[in-house]
């Protein structure tokens, strides 16, 4: 009905106009966060801290920006890592590591800085390292409790169709 | 022309904005902040001993040669607390190489540090934390190491950054038991298995 009203007001070349703007903001969101995936080298540069292993370091909902790069992983590093066939992206600390002369290949071995052992319980039954294509990027920065929105709207499933549902009759109400 | 709405937005705006330049103002400055801490690291004794750790997780490890390090760690780091550290990450790691190996290194120690009165570090005849031992299961073919404390300070907010300091040579000394053969037979088992 809003739709039908806005345009018989303005005309229809209005109503696209507006439709590529919103395109265009998406579009370019888009393009941002794909840029710098390209830039760091990782497949998602800012993540959110979902468990407490890193304690007293990092929090549940700290935001963490990961640059990931070309070069071997150190010891000490926080790293990001996925374990294959695994979806949770881990962040913990890099406790081992072996770097194969021949190959280069690494072999590492990680821990959370609050778990007393390391993380051969979380790999793959029998894995006992994790290697260098693993990693999904080393935490470079971070700042404190930013993410924790992102972490209620994934706890509380309401909350998110709420906030959709605010924003969306808003934007219906407000015209100008 | 001003309603409620949008006033609430532009002072949100705002406020997010000088937030963000806030934040990357004290991320840049903060790694800048000089300190001077003092440390030294000083090894009394190294053993080697074959298979005694049970890890549920690890089926090598009870043919594995472990080596077992005493030492002293005396370092002041409280001059490393700033306005803008959460904590010290502190660790000593050794590193060697080894026939296959470029670079092994291996943390056999750490502590989170979270004040300054913690930070005045004092260990007599501390052994390793975590257990020492070679990607091949024995220490052969590796004579010397190093012994390397590091810190890991965590800002509050902002960059992560290292600084590793001094390093001290160690000799591995072998297991003299004749422990030889089991070893390399879980060697050669293992290489299988992966």
């Amino acid at each position: 009905m809003d739709v039908l009203l806005h345009a018989k007001k303005y005309g229809v070349r209005s109503l696209l106009l507006q439709g590529l703007t919103f395109l265009s903001v998406l579009t370019s969101a888009f393009m941002i966060w794909k840029g710098l995936a390209l830039f760091t080298n990782s497949e998602s540069p800012v993540v959110v801290v979902l468990s407490g292993s890193m304690e007293p370091a990092y929090y549940r909902g700290d935001i963490l920006f990961l640059h990931n790069g070309y070069t071997p992983i150190e010891v000490g590093e926080v790293v990001v890592y996925k374990v294959e066939g695994k979806e949770v992206p881990i962040v913990h600390r890099v406790m081992k590591v072996h770097t194969e002369s021949e190959t280069n290949k690494q072999y590492l071995l990680t821990k959370g800085d609050n778990n007393s052992a390391d993380d051969r319980g979380l790999y793959n039954p029998g894995q006992l390292w994790i290697q260098r294509d693993d990693i999904i990027g080393r935490v470079k920065g971070f700042v404190p409790y930013a993410g924790m929105g992102t972490i209620w709207m994934n706890d509380y499933p309401q909350l998110k169709m709420g906030l959709l549902g605010t924003l969306c009759i808003l934007s219906l109400f407000s015209n100008d | 022309m001003y309603n409620l709405l949008q006033r609430l937005s532009g002072i949100t705006s705002f406020a997010m904005s000088v937030l963000m330049a806030l934040a990357v103002i004290i991320s840049v400055i903060t790694p800048l902040i000089p300190s001077s801490p003092t440390h030294q690291v000083t090894l009394h004794n190294i053993q080697t001993t074959t298979g005694r750790l049970m890890d549920p997780y690890d089926k090598t490890s009870k043919s594995a040669e472990y080596a077992r390090l005493t030492f002293d760690v005396d370092a002041d780091l409280s001059s490393m607390f700033n306005w803008n550290t959460k904590l010290l990450f502190a660790y000593i790691t050794a590193d060697y190489d080894s026939p296959k190996f470029d670079t092994n290194r291996v943390v056999i120690w750490d502590r989170i540090i979270r004040n300054k009165r913690q930070a005045k570090l004092r260990l007599r005849k501390h052994h390793n934390k975590y257990s020492f031992r070679n990607y091949a299961l024995t220490f052969e073919g590796i004579e010397r190491a190093n012994l390397t404390l590091h810190i890991n300070p965590v800002p509050y907010l902002g960059l992560m950054y290292d600084k590793s300091m001094l390093s001290i040579p160690i000799e591995i000394p072998r297991a003299l038991e004749p422990t030889d053969k089991p070893g390399h037979k879980a060697k050669g088992k293992r290489k299988s298995g992966r």
